[in-house]
């Protein structure tokens, strides 16, 4: 049962410390390729959409690419 | 609706609902603090505040769920609908105060790294009476935490409302783990009839009013139209209220015909913001405001109006004598229709 808990716990860590780092990027730079009306959002908007950009970092990652290729 | 993302979409009513929100919370704070303590006065501070929070965002979490059934069934309680997102962030607040606690408390005083050790303090997992119901709680808190931190417009168009709407249906895993929780954590400790009782209440009142509206919806999707050739018998015209809608489904398709000034007009159901029920909705300033979140649409184009862009179909109607008829082709989303005069 530990080593269970140990994956998941891992899969977990890991899925939050890539959120963060995606976050970083996307928040300030990411965000506006994809959605127009993050151009003029203000930084304290920015900050505030941080956690839920952590939270759903995929479903971002395959807009951002999708925005890329077309 | 706006150019730029705002950090929260507050109106003077919002603002209200958002205060009386505060005020409430504090104030069971407060009575169950006092209660707790007239009852038991040995009872530490931690404990008061695990239980207070724990125990609200429960009541919380109830109400969340049944404001969407309640608003189907009756129209007065839509308002508490406009103000859900609301309702969810400060449930998730009082949540993770109930589990920051809960782990400072029983996890952190220790050499292991508490959330290691909300997993593995207790490792019989095979018991029902000795589970560690600890997991249970964290995998709810971490669902309302998604739900609660993509509880923002920018995620709605973002993620698309599909997935965002996939995804916050997650609230119903978080209430099915949190039951667990209860049942299985604070009853092991203090086995009290009249929780339980408040708890399978509360479950009856969440199933059975989503049972009720879930059949109210089902009538709706059966409510038989007649005709012949292009045009389909809907109502009389006098079963519509003014400034208000009536839905219909047409072909499989849920249409809402509103009435107001004098008119007629008929547009596609779903609001393209978050698939919200525009026919529940009513005419504000000569839009169509969805209850949702307010978007708003002309009712003779199925446009946003100007600078936004949003768009639903449109439908021709005619009036023979008192009884309506729609013609069951839908229009291309945001095409004009000259509105049916009575």
């Amino acid at each position: 049962m530990e080593i269970v808990v140990n994956i998941i716990l891992a899969v977990l860590g890991m899925y939050f410390l890539i959120g963060i780092l995606f976050g970083l990027y996307f928040l300030f730079k990411g965000a506006t390729k994809i959605d127009p009306l993050m151009k003029d959002t203000k930084k304290k908007v920015r900050i505030l959409l941080f956690p839920g950009i952590i939270a759903t970092w995929p479903f971002l990652i395959k807009r951002l690419f999708k925005s890329k290729s077309l | 609706m706006g150019l730029d993302y705002q950090l929260v979409l507050w109106n003077k009513f919002k603002k209200t609902y958002d205060k009386i929100i505060v005020l409430a919370m504090l104030l069971y704070v407060i009575l169950f603090a006092a209660i707790t303590l007239t009852f038991n006065s040995e009872t530490s501070i931690e404990t008061l505040i695990i239980r207070a929070f724990g125990s609200l965002a429960i009541i919380m979490l109830h109400i969340i769920l049944i404001i969407g059934p309640l608003s189907r069934l009756n129209s007065s309680f839509l308002p508490i609908l406009y103000n859900r997102r609301h309702l969810g962030v400060s449930m998730f607040i009082a949540a993770l105060i109930h589990g920051g606690f809960s782990i400072f408390q029983f996890h952190a005083l220790g050499d292991v790294n508490p959330i290691y050790s909300i997993f593995t303090s207790n490792m019989d997992y095979g018991s029902l009476t000795n589970f560690p119901f600890q997991v249970l709680g964290f995998f709810a808190l971490l669902i309302l935490f998604v739900l609660a931190s993509t509880s923002h417009d920018f995620f709605l168009s973002n993620l698309s409302a599909k997935i965002w709407k996939r995804l916050h249906m997650m609230v119903y895993i978080a209430y099915a783990l949190i039951i667990a929780h209860v049942f299985l954590g604070a009853f092991q400790q203090e086995t009290s009839t009249f929780t339980i009782g408040l708890l399978i209440t509360g479950f009856i009142i969440v199933s059975g009013l989503h049972l009720v509206s879930a059949y109210k919806e089902h009538k709706v999707d059966k409510t038989s139209t007649n005709g012949t050739e292009n045009w389909l018998k809907v109502c009389d015209i006098s079963e519509i209220e003014e400034d208000r809608a009536k839905i219909f489904t047409i072909q499989n398709e849920r249409v809402a015909i509103f009435k107001y000034d004098g008119k007629l007009s008929a547009i596609h159901n779903v609001c393209k913001h978050q698939g919200g029920p525009l026919g529940e909705g009513k005419i504000i300033d000569g839009c169509i405001t969805c209850p949702w979140h307010g978007y708003q649409y002309l009712p003779h184009n199925g446009q946003s109006p100007p600078p936004f862009t949003e768009k639903v179909s449109t439908y021709q109607l005619k009036l023979e004598n008192k009884t309506v008829f729609i013609n069951p082709k839908a229009f291309d989303e945001g095409t004009e229709v000259e509105p049916c005069k009575y």
